[in-house]
């Protein structure tokens, strides 16, 4: 018998992107509104929670609005209401979550809280329709960095993550550093381009706990090379300091994937989060992965940032499953992983 | 005409049933601010109790700020996206100007307050006169001594209402009382009161709300002060 097609409205605001989507049967997206505020925030040097949550309210609803436009849905199509719950900045992820509570109760239908990180993961069945757990993914953003094995479309363990800064948040703050605007990662990797990965060796913290990752140390080498040769009055290479410290991360992020790889004999690893745009990080870990009999998944450029459509995937399959929440749900600013 | 209306402005969350003058139902939770959990339940528990159906709803009564610039989103988050669903209009009221509809009372000055932090308070001054609200003094932000101030300018007794407890610790010139606690916090009746004869946004119009901030973002106020000229 076939099944009835199910629509999936995903609401994302957790920082400084108002996003909707319509995403049919879980893996068909029907549509994909991003209002960015990056513009916004530039001359602050940084995401400004208050500033933020200002621009979501205006935006909330017309994106919504927008997404089911764009998908040629009505609401009263919508099967569920899914929606960042956290991690996110909690007066931020407050809009689009009270939205989305009102306006599943409204209509009567499902409100499914989403974590946003397992959106990310969840980006990848976007760009590959043929993904199935079980699989490895490597989530790496501003705020996070973790190795987690995905044993099925609910279910996660965590491997490892992150003992101090994230893998972006390092890519931010050196470019912070180096002068770069705000958001610094894809600066340093535009930035990297031109420079030699191999002119400055950085340390790699490989730590003990094959899984676990330190960027702390990486990211303070960086900038006392770069005060160093401030007083001493040398010139410097910021395009190499771009490409060997970017180098010196996605260094640290495919070994570490790749004893992943080995220990659980997965054969797929999928990237997840910001920093997965990164050119290098999926040259090199798709590389290594063939090498190792593994193969990499990684979303489309635009799944890689903040989106909703990873939140209306992630909530069908919730979906599937009977999960719903409860509408006292509030946001979690420090939600975690698996 | 049957209106909702919310007012999360404050640490009170309060919504409401209010039909062609008539108030219907009222449910008011002051413990702290829980009114990201509360509101959704509490509208369901308002509604399964006076059975009246989503679609009956006119209209929307969402009170706008001044007030707690996340407990505003909140609530006007939740009102767009009803009134989205239920295609019917949002009418915006000012939180000080809808507790003013909590004593409707002649002959006294009432003066609305809510706190706007490091001493300051969102305020404006009322009066009703032939069963009309008249606003004496527009909102506007001034510090506690200020405001008792222009209040004993009046010369007139006066009504403090809203986040009026550090003013109220401090001795009150005689003339300015406290409003007693049941009609003191925003009442959702009252916003519901306080939208009647007014317009409605509706359509894609809801979506050019905003709440009444009055002042802007620290950062912004920051970045002001450290570039002058732009």
């Amino acid at each position: 018998m076939e099944q009835k097609d199910i629509y999936i409205l995903g609401i994302e605001s957790s920082c400084d992107e108002t996003a909707a989507s319509v995403v049919k049967n879980g893996r068909e997206v029907l549509s994909n509104i991003i209002s960015s505020q990056i513009a916004i925030h530039r001359k602050y040097g940084g995401v400004v929670p208050e500033i933020a949550s200002r621009k979501h309210i205006e935006h909330i609803m017309p994106v919504i609005d927008a997404a089911l436009e764009d998908a040629k849905v009505t609401l009263d199509q919508i099967d569920g209401v899914a929606v960042t719950y956290g991690p996110g900045l909690v007066g931020a992820l407050l809009v689009g979550l009270s939205a989305a509570k009102a306006l599943a109760w409204a209509t009567g239908k499902p409100l499914i809280g989403v974590n946003h990180l397992e959106g990310h993961v969840f980006a990848n069945f976007l760009n590959d329709k043929d993904l199935e757990p079980p699989f490895l993914a490597l989530v790496v953003s501003g705020g996070h960095t973790a190795l987690l094995k995905v044993t099925g479309y609910n279910s996660f363990e965590m491997l490892g993550q992150t003992r101090d800064d994230a893998a972006g948040e390092a890519f931010d703050k050196i470019a912070r550093v180096m002068g770069m605007p705000y958001p610094g990662g894809p600066e340093i990797e535009k930035l990297a381009l031109e420079g030699n990965p191999e002119a400055i060796n950085f340390p790699r913290a490989m730590l003990d706990d094959p899984f676990q990752f330190s960027f702390s140390g990486m990211k303070s080498a960086v900038i006392n090379y770069l005060h160093n040769e401030e007083q001493a009055r040398r010139p410097v290479n910021k395009a190499d300091v771009a490409a060997s410290f970017q180098e010196a991360v996605t260094d640290v992020l495919v070994q570490k994937s790749l004893l992943a790889i080995k220990a659980t004999g997965l054969k797929e690893i999928v990237l997840a989060g910001g920093v997965s745009a990164n050119k290098t990080l999926q040259n090199k870990l798709a590389a290594a992965a063939e090498k190792a009999g593994a193969r990499l998944v990684h979303p489309t450029k635009i799944l890689c940032t903040d989106n909703a459509v990873m939140i209306a995937c992630r909530g069908y399959y919730m979906y599937r499953a009977g999960v719903a929440s409860p509408l006292n749900l509030n946001a979690v600013p420090a939600l975690k992983l698996g | 005409m049957l209106t909702l209306a919310l007012d999360t402005a404050t640490g009170v969350c309060t919504v409401g049933l209010v039909r062609d003058g008539h108030v219907l139902a009222e449910y008011d939770i002051s413990i702290g601010l829980t009114h990201s959990e509360g509101l959704m339940p509490q509208m369901d528990q308002m509604f399964s109790r006076t059975g009246i159906k989503k679609e009956e709803i006119d209209r929307i009564a969402v009170s706008m700020g001044p007030g707690s610039f996340t407990g505003l989103r909140i609530g006007l988050a939740a009102a767009e996206a009803m009134a989205y669903a239920w295609k019917c209009g949002i009418c915006g009221v000012n939180t000080l100007e809808a507790m003013a509809y909590n004593i409707p009372v002649e002959g006294i000055v009432l003066a609305p307050v809510l706190d706007a932090q490091k001493g300051n308070y969102y305020t404006a001054f009322y009066r009703w006169q032939a069963g009309v609200l008249q606003e004496i003094r527009p909102v506007e932000m001034t510090d506690g001594d200020t405001l008792l101030r222009q209040l004993l300018e009046l010369e007139a007794p006066v009504i403090l209402m809203g986040e009026c407890g550090k003013l109220a610790k401090k001795e009150l010139p005689s003339g300015i009382s406290v409003a007693p606690e049941q009609v003191r916090l925003p009442k959702a009746s009252s916003v519901a009161l306080a939208a009647e004869g007014k317009p409605a946004l509706t359509g894609e119009e809801i979506f050019t709300l905003r709440p009444y901030y009055i002042r802007k973002s620290e950062a912004e106020e920051l970045w002001d002060k450290r570039h002058p000229k732009a």
